[in-house]
Formats: C-alpha cells, structure tokens, sequence
C-alpha cells in the first residue's frame, strides 16, 4: 500500500494570471420581526419569554457581581470578593443568542467575560434536558454536594426551577472559590464551567480559547462525536497569533482533500467573535485592529471566507438566526465557520477600569439601544406580555438569585477547601495519575495489522541489545535504537486505542524529521496521523482541546527551541486545567520534544528545566532505548500531560544497559524513577538526557586514571522524581555531580543539587557539583566542545571542587571563585 | 636583610628530608649558585644551591639530621647582622609563618594566649583558627571515629578536611572501645593515638580531658604526664628494637591436639600429687621452642651488627604483663629442665616480676638468647611480636582456634589449632631458616613425647 500525496502541485495552474475573489461578507442580514418568527414557527410565545428571562437572568448577575465588588455586598448583605470580575453586562443578547440552538452535546468555550455565555448556556441546558436527565446531572455533580446547597429552603417541585438555582449557585460560589462551586472554587470567574451542559472552560488568557476550541472540534470530528463546538472569544482576542494559528488550522485543506471516506469535510468550529468593541482599554475597530469589521478576517483564512457573517448581537433572535444557520453549515461539514457578533460591555475590563478612554455620551447612547430593555418593548408591542409580566419574570429571578447569593457566601454551607489544615490536598489534584489502555470504545482504525507494518519488519530482523551473542558491537543499521524504542511504545497504542492522534509539522510521509514515524504513515489513516501547519501554539493548544474531551494525542514540537512558540499553550493551559477543573478534567497530552543539537543558537537549546519549573507538567527524558520504550508506554498509558524530551544526539543508540536488550513485549518504566546504568563507590554522577554518556566516559577516565569508581545515575525523568535512588548513591559516595545540557543558571539542575544537599546533607564529603552548559549562545557544533558538559569537565569538578587527583591538570576552570565572577557578569 | 634557607618541599608526599652534607659553614662566603648543602628524601638527592651572596651566618642542623620540609636550615647575609626569628617553622595548617606570629602581629580570631611565644604549637594554633573547615561527612565519619578533625590538615580544596583525612587520621589513631566513644561525644574527651587496650585499642580510661573545654579555660590544650622509667625503658627498647634491625613476622599454626591432651593428664597428674607444677599450655610450647631451638643454633642467637653470638645454652626469656608494664624475665639454661623443672621455673621469674622482686639482670636484654610472648590467652589470634634486641628472634604464641584439616581418606574435620607468629631479625637469619625453624616448633609440638 502506497499512501504518498495525492496532490499535484501544477507549475501551469500556479502560475497562471487570474484575480483572487472574495466572497461577500453579510452585515446585520436580519430583518424579521417577532411576528414573522412566530409565523414562521421558529418560537412560542414562552420561547420568547425565557429569552429575556436569560437575558436579564444574566443582567441580575453581572449587576450583583459588580455592586459586590464596588460597594462590598448586594441587597445589603454585605460580601468582600478579592477575585477578578470581568463582567459581560450589555453583551446578554449575543450570548443567549449564541446559546439558543446549541444542545448539551455543542460545547463552548470561552473568554475571560464569559459569565453570561455560560449562564446563557446553562440555562439553555436546563430547558432542553429532560427532567430525569437534568435530576440525574444535578444528584451525580460532586455527589449532590452542590445540588444540596443550591436546593435548601426551595419547596416547589420544578426540576428546572431547581437547575436555575442550581446552576447560578454553582456558578456564584465558584467565582467565590467555595468547594461547592463548579470546579471545587479552583477555577473562579474567569475559569468557570460546567460539563456536562457542554460548557467547557473559558480561559483568562485573551484567545486561549482559539486553538483548544479548535481540538475539541478534532475530537469530535475524528471520534464522530455529536455536536459543533462554538470558541468564544473577544475581538480583542483577534490579534493574538495562537488564535490565528487556531483558525488556520481549523482552515486546513486537507480536511477536504486528504482526509478519507466519513471523515472528508471541515471541522465543526464555529468561531464566535463577541465583538464588543474593547480590547483593555483600546478600540479595535479604528485604534489597535486595521481590519475595519471582525468578520473580515474570516476571509483570510477559507475561501469561503469561513461563512462570516457581521450580525447585530443587540437582537437575540438576530444572533439566533445566525447561530441557527452555521450550526447546520457545521454539520454539513462546511466548517469552519465565523460570526462577528456585535455588542458593547457597559463595564470596564474590569471594576478597576475608570472608562478613561471613552466618553458618558458613547455609553448613553448604546445603553439607550440596551438590548434587554429594548427587546422587552418588542414583547410588549407584539402583544405577548405586559410591562407587569416583565416585571414578574425580573423579580423572580432576583429573588433566585439573591437566595442563591446567601447560600453561596455562608461559609458553613459552602465551605473553601482548607489547604492549610490539609495540606496535600491541591497537591494530590495536581495530576490525576491515571492508567488507561484506551479512551475510545471504537476499534483502533489501521490500514492493515501491524505485523505487516514495514517497519515493524524492518526492526524484526534487528538487534535488540547493542552487542551480539558474540559479544561484538552490532553496526548501526542494524541496532534496534531508540527511535525504534519509541516507534514500538506509539505503535502499539495506535492499535490500542482508537482516540489516539498524532501530529506535528512533518509527521505523515517523512516520518518525523527524525525518522521516529517511518512506517506509521502506511499504518494509519490520515485523521489518526497528519501535517499539521507550522503553527506550533495551534499543535499544543488543539492537543489539549482534544484531550479535554477526552481523547489521547501526541503533539510534536519538532524542535525543543519552538517550545518559545506554544508557551501559553505549554505553561498556562496543558498544565492547568486539571487541578483548575477541580479534576474533572484528564489532560492525557505526550508532547514529544526534539532537543536539537549542532544547530546553533536557536535550534540545539534544552529547555527541560522551563517544564519541570511549571507545576502540573511530568517531564522525561530517556537516553536509551529500553527506557524510551517504557517511559513512552507509561506516558500513554497515563492521563497527564507529559513533556517528553529526545535527544536529537542520541536517536540512533543501541541498548547498552538493558541484560538481554529491549523487551519485544510491552512494557512500562514509571515516570519519575530514576535508573543505576553503573556502579561504583567514589562518587556519584546524575545525568539528564544524553548527558549520560559523557559521564560514563567520565567515568571510564576516572577508573583508568584514579582508580576512582563513579556512580553512574540516570535520572530518565524530572517530574516526578523520586530522590531515593540518588540519596542512597550519595550515602555512599559522598560526593555527587549533577550533569545536564541545558544552561546551569536556574536550570533543574541547581533544583536536583539543593534536594541532595538537604536530604544527604550530613553524608557530603562536598557540596554537589552542578555541571550545565554555559549561560551563552549555544554556539555552532564545531566549538560545542566549549559550552556543553564534557567527561573532562567531571574530572576537573572532581579535581578542583572535590578531592584533588594526583597529578592532574585540570582543562576548565570551574573553581567557585571563577563561578562567582561569572555569575558576577551575568554569563 | 638576611635570608632564611629554607629545606624545600619536593613533591606533595614529602614531609622531610635529611641532610647528607652541609658545604658551607657557619662564616663562609657564599656567592649565588654555591652548593649550601645536599639533602635527599627517601627517593632521590638534591642540592640546595645559595640564590642570594653573603656569609651563612646561622645553620641549624648537621649532617644527618632529618628536617622536617619548609623549616628553616640556614641563614645568609652581612657579616654580623643579626638574625631575627630564628629556626622557625612555617606553619603548615594555616599557611602562616610562625614568624609572622612572633612579631607580635596577632591575628583578630586568635586568642592571645597563643601568641604569647614564638613557636606556636600547630595543634593550637589550627584549633584558634577559625578557618579550618570540614564537610558534613568528614564531621560526621569523624564523630564515628572520635577523631578531632580540626587537628587534621585538609586535603579538599581551600584545605577543607573532607572523609579521606579522617579515615587517614582514623588508621593512626587507636579503635575506640564503645564506651570510650559514648564518652567522647558526651564529655569532649579526645583519645590518644594509642590506647592502653589490647592492639592500641583506645580505653575509657585513656581518655583526656577534651581541647575545647581547656582551651577556654587556661590555653592549655594538654597535659603533660611524666614516663615513668620503666616506661621510658620500655619505649626506648621497642622503639630501638624496630629502628635498628630487620625485623618481620612469619605465621603458622600447630595441631595443639596432642599438647591439650598432655595438659589434661598433666592436670590430672597435679591433681593427684604425682607432680608438683600445674603445667600450662604455655609450658609445653616453651618445652617445644627449646627444643626446636637445639636443633636452629642460629636462632638462639644475638645479632651484634658484625658478628653473630651463638648461644650454647638456651636462656629463655618470657614476656610478662605486670601492673608496671611490659617484663621479660630470663629463665637462664633452660635447655636442661625437663617439662616440670620449666614449667616451675617459668613460673618463678614471672611471679617474682609480678612481686617486683625479679633480679634485675635477669630483664636484662642481654640475658636471654630467644624470647616467647604469649597473647593466646587474651584470645589475639595473630601478631607481630617486636624482637627484644639485640637477640634474633621472639615468637609469639597465639590463641588456640579449631581449623578444617584433610584427616585423610577424603575426611575433613575441625581440629585445635595453636597460632605461632615468630618474628626474625633477618640480618641474622634467612626466610627459609627462619620457616624451617617455626616449622620445627610446629612438629615439636604436635609430637612431645611426655608422659605423666
């Protein structure tokens, strides 16, 4: 079987002259009125009504956030919020409108402004679920924990009466961060959501949403899963690159054009610009954005300009209208899809935001458009109530409200998690520790059983120790290394587990730049492995949409340098949203990372120590095959993010520790154990990643020279990491050099040498020895030999910081006094 | 200004050297490039050649003497200048110079006490400093060892005493009895380097009030015991003994079998009146040497430096453990006592050594032409006996320990055997003499023909 690409780049058809046409983008297209829409069907009299109920629903709750924030208390029960409160007050009529036609099955994603898309969306949930359905939710979330709060004092018999109260109360006492709310109060305001309605997280990062929507859309996408996924975000967050990164790869063409049988069409992501004028304290349209309307941009993405449409988000039955029509554009896989939905937030950013930057008359005139007050009029003039059936609806929503606001700041019924008093407890959140050979329910879908996978045959026929029965070295070609050791360790899960994806920027045909993927692109169908754009914030942050809901994937961040280019993605979202959703959430992501090496200054960084900085991230980094292998099997085999290091310098290493060689069987090597690869009693030397073998021809010099016998530790993985293996190396030795390729200052290096200095404290015959680059430029390979660790280096670290070797002259000066003016230099 | 001569530290192992030859005296002339004087180490020669000109105006040290390495030797400079700061040593554990120290320049962390005369004790002075360092395992092996590291020169960088200097200092210094220990850490006692115990071992009793508490009280850092004379008798004899000749130790063992089955019926034999001394193992072994000695002339011998003096008779010497210290008495023409007439006689000198009413000339060196020390009782399974000069030989007899022995026919069994450790001073004899003759002992013992 060939899968080579099927498109032809045609020199003739590219060169051809031409004009590029864009298609027409609509602009406030809605022109019914009430009438029309009951004539037509399309809503009930009671449709109508609840839609200002919603509406003013979320209005009630934006005002109560806001009185407590600047006048301490609402309704004179006084309340003192410290946390952020980034209200939506104005934009009520886009998000209900938003929500209307979306069942449990949509998800959406939001911004840091949210609260009224989630209310929107909550309350749209309790009206389309069944009363057993929504019972069920309600008893099941928490174990009733919250259910049992919000339903005190309530003595009707509505089931949806009591999701109301329900959902505002889990909502008020998450942004409160009580351990009743929605995420065990981890969340608050600006992470607040709720599942099982489909409301995934929103995210106080402008734009985060922009890409990890985008993944959720895979998910469902290549899972067949019901449902569009709606990505909210501000039109401020148009200027972020994650989130046009996100948009182009929601755009790709491959979707249509490679992508096979079901599977061929868009993505169901429906890009949802609540464009609301400010971006912080800056106009968009006319001062920071130059693309004059938001829907605009959609054109740069698809030929069909994505559907965008500019629509009057001050009219709900406008937004709903065009909600209405994308979603099933969505459906019929035309996505994506996007909608500039225009509105105007009558709040600051947030309260401590003066609104120095616009004048009373701008916020007059749009409060005088409000689209509450002005839809209730519409209601009136149609005839379907009276102001006194308005002014009924407003009350009995305050009334639920403020009900739901006294039980939410009653600190005996809703309780914040005491992390004093139990001190572990966010700590055990931090990762979920799961073992799962599968997340799917379908059958894995290969091209053909593995046996007869090229490459598995190819590594059949080699040598999986880097001896032969004869004791002598097997030639490379034929040595079973490491990049087979990974390739069997994602193989196998591709066969397991039919939710796995992967991809990176070269990942189908040729194989990974790295050649770790030869083979894979025979055995899988493209939606399981594909290209993805060079847009590395869009690779992580659509990976960790993807697992969000529940899928496993394997992004590829080709080389360690680009992780600069996914750093929110790698440092405020994958490993957050576990612990933020008091654990609802699984994030089980494996980012493989390349670390370069004779590349020079941007492309041969190892930056492991920025990830093990990050809590809620495990980090790797095996140096042999049999730990590639295993430590690759538990990563996938786990539901935690893992940021699994390679060495580019190392891909083609034989297995020299392992008795017997790598096991053909699976296998798991659990993260965070470090491994003895030698024995001795003189000192110890603990490596990261390819570091190893530098050390052991350390400590082949040592033995020959000194006859000094070193310890040689690999530590194979950083977070976790259990201490015990090394602590008990230096009980011994007395002596411990910790030895790494990134740069000594700051790295995990420093973090490893103060642990062994507390821990073996009292057995130290000297202070542990960090052995990192140096803090410059990694220069070109051809004078590495300066700026990475060399085995020399140990011994003059032995020599000059240890115990003197007789007779030795040492070839670096890493005296204390030469570090320090170093450090003095900032070098 | 005068210039000192120092003796030259040659390689980091060195710690001193002697002078073969001093080439300017006292009121020579020197011009540079003048050969001063030549010295060697254990290893090689050198000559310390005069790198400024004037008169020597002081030496302090003659031909011969060993001198420890950066300590002065000889002073160049004007005729008749004065020399200040003479024969100082450089003290090597603070790398200061003692003379700096004696110009009355004291330093701000060093109590005054300690400056008060010119040549600092190197002990106090490393104690006063506060710059000596050791690392948390060098403290804590130390602890273990009850050695004061910070009497120790580090080896580490910046002089830091670190573990190999206190396992180094730990092989010089007495095993401490556990009791000793728990005293040292509980009271700051310090332990000598060698103890009163069996082998050195460090005794509870050795102990001496810690340095930390005297050194706040007085200065004081030790006290000074007089030796007794028979102390200095003894340490002069030892010490004499391993410097001026070629001693070293051959061990074997004996199948002691037959020899306790003598001192059962011997013992029963006492009991029983049938004889008059209670013969102990100790008897029947010296029964054994003598005999073996008959037979190895040249062992019953003294060494005198140019000649040997073989003894016609065996005066056999005993080595005695009394209150006073170590005796070793002779039992004169011991070869003509049959095993009772030993036994008795043994049992007198040693007795009368107790008592202190020993004839003297009987402990003289002199006396005895062979010696045996015996430990066995102690349980000491092995030892190195030190040769009571200016005889040949000692042997030291050792504890009885059962062995595996081929009884033949393929079966193995565990028998008694007696340890016997005989020291030799091979100026006098030869290795394969020496075997033979411990050999010997060995038959002798396993075949005494006795009967009681």
């Amino acid at each position: 079987m060939t899968m080579s690409k099927t498109l032809y780049i045609d020199p003739k058809e590219i060169r051809k002259a031409g004009e590029i046409k864009l298609p027409t983008i609509p602009v406030m297209p809605y022109d019914k009125s009430i009438a029309d829409e009951l004539a037509s069907g399309n809503f009930t009299r009671d449709d109508l009504l609840r839609i200002y109920r919603d509406m003013f629903t979320i209005r009630e709750f934006e005002t109560m956030l806001n009185l407590v924030k600047t006048t301490g208390g609402y309704n004179g029960v006084p309340y003192n919020n410290p946390g952020p409160a980034h209200l939506s007050a104005g934009q009520e009529a886009a998000a209900v409108g938003m929500a209307y036609n979306l069942d449990t099955d949509d998800f959406i994603f939001g911004s840091h402004r949210s609260h009224g898309e989630i209310l929107a969306k909550g309350l749209r949930s309790i009206q389309i679920l069944s009363d057993t359905e929504l019972t069920k939710v309600m008893e099941e979330f928490w174990g009733g924990a919250t259910l049992n709060v919000a339903k005190r004092g309530y003595e009707g018999h509505d089931v949806k009466e009591l999701g109301i109260r329900f959902l505002l109360y889990g909502a008020i006492a998450e942004i409160f961060a009580r351990e009743t709310g929605f995420n065990k109060g981890l969340g608050g305001s600006m992470h607040t959501f709720f599942i099982p309605f489909g409301i995934f997280p929103n995210n106080a990062i402008v734009g985060g949403s922009g890409s990890i929507s985008v993944g959720a859309a895979l998910y469902k996408k290549v899972n067949r899963k019901r449902g569009i996924v709606v990505c909210n975000i501000g039109d401020g967050a148009l200027a972020r690159g994650p989130v046009l990164e996100g948009m182009t790869f929601a755009s790709m063409d491959q979707f249509r054009t490679l992508w096979e049988g079901d599977m061929k069409g868009g993505l169901p992501v429906l890009f949802s610009i609540m464009d609301n004028q400010y971006a912080m304290g800056g106009q968009t349209r006319g001062e920071t954005m130059g693309y004059d309307f938001a829907a605009r941009i959609g054109a740069g993405f698809r030929p069909d300009a994505m559907q965008a449409e500019r629509v009057d988000g001050y009219n709900p039955l406008a937004v709903i209208d065009a909600f209405r029509r994308k979603k099933n554009a969505l459906l019929r896989k035309e996505g994506p899809c996007l909608l500039d939905v225009v509105t105007y937030r009558y709040s600051g950013h947030s309260p401590s935001d003066q609104g120095s930057y616009r004048t009373k008359e701008e916020l007059e005139a749009w409060q005088a458009e409000d689209c509450i007050i002005a839809y209730g009029e519409k209601l009136i003039a149609a005839g379907l109530a009276t102001q006194q059936d308005l002014d009924a609806i407003q009350q009995q929503m305050k009334d639920v409200l403020f009900e739901m606001y006294k039980l939410a700041i009653d600190d005996t019924l809703s309780p914040r998690m005491d992390l004093v008093k139990q001190s572990e407890l966010l700590g055990d959140m931090m990762f979920s520790n799961g073992s799962a050979d599968t997340l799917s329910d379908a059958a894995p879908e290969v091209n053909h059983p593995m046996e007869e996978n090229p490459r598995v045959k190819q590594i059949a026929g080699k040598e999986r120790f880097y001896k032969d029965a004869e004791g002598k070295p097997v030639s490379k070609m034929k040595s079973f290394n490491i990049r087979d050791g990974l390739f069997e360790a994602i193989v196998d899960r591709f066969y397991k587990d039919a939710s796995l994806v992967a991809y990176g920027e070269e990942n189908r045909e040729w194989g990974g730049a790295f050649a770790v993927y030869r083979g894979l692109t025979e055995a899988l169908p493209p939606h399981r492995l594909f290209n993805a754009p060079i847009a590395e914030a869009a690779i992580i942050g659509t990976a960790i949409g993807y697992a969000m809901c529940g899928g496993r994937v394997i992004p590829e961040i080709m080389y360690c340098d680009f992780l600069g280019c996914c750093g929110d993605e790698i440092f405020n979202q994958l490993p957050k949203w576990q612990a933020m959703s008091g654990n609802i959430l699984k994030m089980p992501v494996v980012v493989r990372v390349s670390v370069g090496s004779k590349y020079g200054a941007q492309h041969s960084q190892d930056w492991t120590s920025l990830c093990t900085h990050i809590p809620g991230l495990k980090v790797c980094f095996p140096a042999t095959p049999y730990d590639a292998k295993g430590l690759m099997n538990a990563a996938l085999q786990g539901t935690d993010p893992v940021i699994f290091f390679e060495s580019q310098r190392i891909y083609d290493k034989g297995e020299e520790f392992h008795a017997g060689g790598v096991p053909k069987e699976y296998y798991e090597i659990p993260i965070g154990e470090p491994d003895v690869k030698r024995t001795g009693k003189d000192v110890t030397f603990l490596t990261i990643g390819a570091t190893l073998y530098r050390a052991l021809e350390a400590a082949d010099r040592l033995k020959a020279e000194f006859g000094m016998e070193a310890e040689v530790i690999d530590a194979r993985s950083l977070v976790p990491f259990n201490y015990q293996p090394v602590i008990d190396s230096v009980k011994k030795t007395g002596r411990i050099i910790i030895a790494g390729d990134a740069t000594a200052r700051g790295s995990f290096l420093n973090d490893l040498a103060a642990n062994i200095a507390d821990a073996c404290f009292d057995y130290l015959d000297a202070a542990p020895v960090v052995l990192g680059s140096r803090n410059w430029i990694t220069p070109c390979h051809e004078l590495e030999e300066a700026f990475f660790p060399q085995p020399s280096w140990f011994l003059d670290a032995i020599h000059e910081k240890m115990v003197p070797l007789p007779g030795y002259i040492p070839a670096t000066n890493l005296t204390t006094a030469q570090q320090l003016l170093r450090a003095k230099q900032g070098v | 200004m005068a210039t000192t001569i120092i003796m030259p530290k040659q390689g980091q192992s060195v710690e001193s050297c002697i002078i073969t030859e001093i080439r300017k005296k006292v009121g020579d002339k020197v011009s540079v490039g003048d050969v001063l004087f030549a010295y060697e180490t254990d290893k090689a020669s050198f000559e310390e050649e005069a790198k400024v000109e004037g008169t020597v105006l002081a030496c302090y040290f003659k031909e011969g003497d060993e001198v420890p390495c950066l300590t002065d030797v000889m002073v160049i400079g004007a005729e008749g200048e004065e020399i200040i700061g003479k024969g100082q040593q450089v003290n090597k554990s603070t790398g200061q110079q003692a003379g700096e120290i004696a110009s009355g320049v004291p330093s701000a962390k060093q109590p005054v006490d300690s400056l008060t005369c010119g040549l600092v004790d190197p002990i106090t002075s490393s104690l006063s400093s506060e710059q000596a360092f050791a690392s948390p395992r060098a403290r804590r092996v130390a602890e273990e060892k009850g050695i004061d590291w910070r009497r120790l020169a580090g080896s580490g960088p910046e002089g830091r005493v670190i573990e190999q200097d206190v396992t180094r200092a730990a092989h010089t210094q007495g095993a401490l009895s556990g009791k000793a220990r728990a005293m040292m850490a509980a009271e700051g006692l310090e332990a000598p380097a060698k103890g009163s115990g069996l082998a050195g071992n460090v005794k509870a009793a050795d102990l001496s009030a810690g340095l930390k508490a005297e050194v706040s009280q007085s200065g004081a850092a030790y006290d000074d015991v007089p030796m007794t004379n028979m102390r200095k008798l003894i340490a002069r004899a030892m010490y004499n003994s391993l410097q001026n000749s070629a001693q070293l130790t051959h061990h074997l063992g004996a199948d002691a079998r037959r020899m306790q089955a003598l001192r059962k019926q011997a013992k029963k034999a006492y009991e029983e009146g049938r004889i008059d001394a209670n013969i102990t193992i100790n008897d029947f072994v010296c029964y054994a040497v003598i005999k073996a000695l008959r037979q190895f002339p040249h062992v019953n011998s003294h060494q005198l430096g140019e000649s040997l003096r073989i003894f016609k008779k065996v005066n056999l010497g005993l080595a005695v453990d009394t209150e006073r210290g170590l005796m070793v008495p002779t039992v004169p023409g011991a070869d003509d006592l049959d095993i009772v007439s030993l036994s008795k006689a043994l049992k007198k000198v040693a007795d009368d050594c107790k008592k202190g009413s020993i004839n003297p000339d009987l402990l003289s060196p002199e006396a005895a032409s062979f010696t045996v020390s015996n430990l066995g009782n102690y349980g000491v399974e092995i030892f190195t006996p030190i040769i009571n000069v200016p005889q040949s030989a000692i042997l030291g007899v050792n504890t009885i320990v059962p062995r595996p022995k081929d009884l033949g026919g393929g079966v193995y069994a565990f028998v008694p055997y007696i340890g016997l450790s005989l020291t030799y001073d091979h100026r006098s004899i030869d290795g394969g003499e020496a075997t033979r003759f411990l050999k010997t002992i060995a038959t002798e013992i396993e075949n005494l023909d006795i009967t009681f």
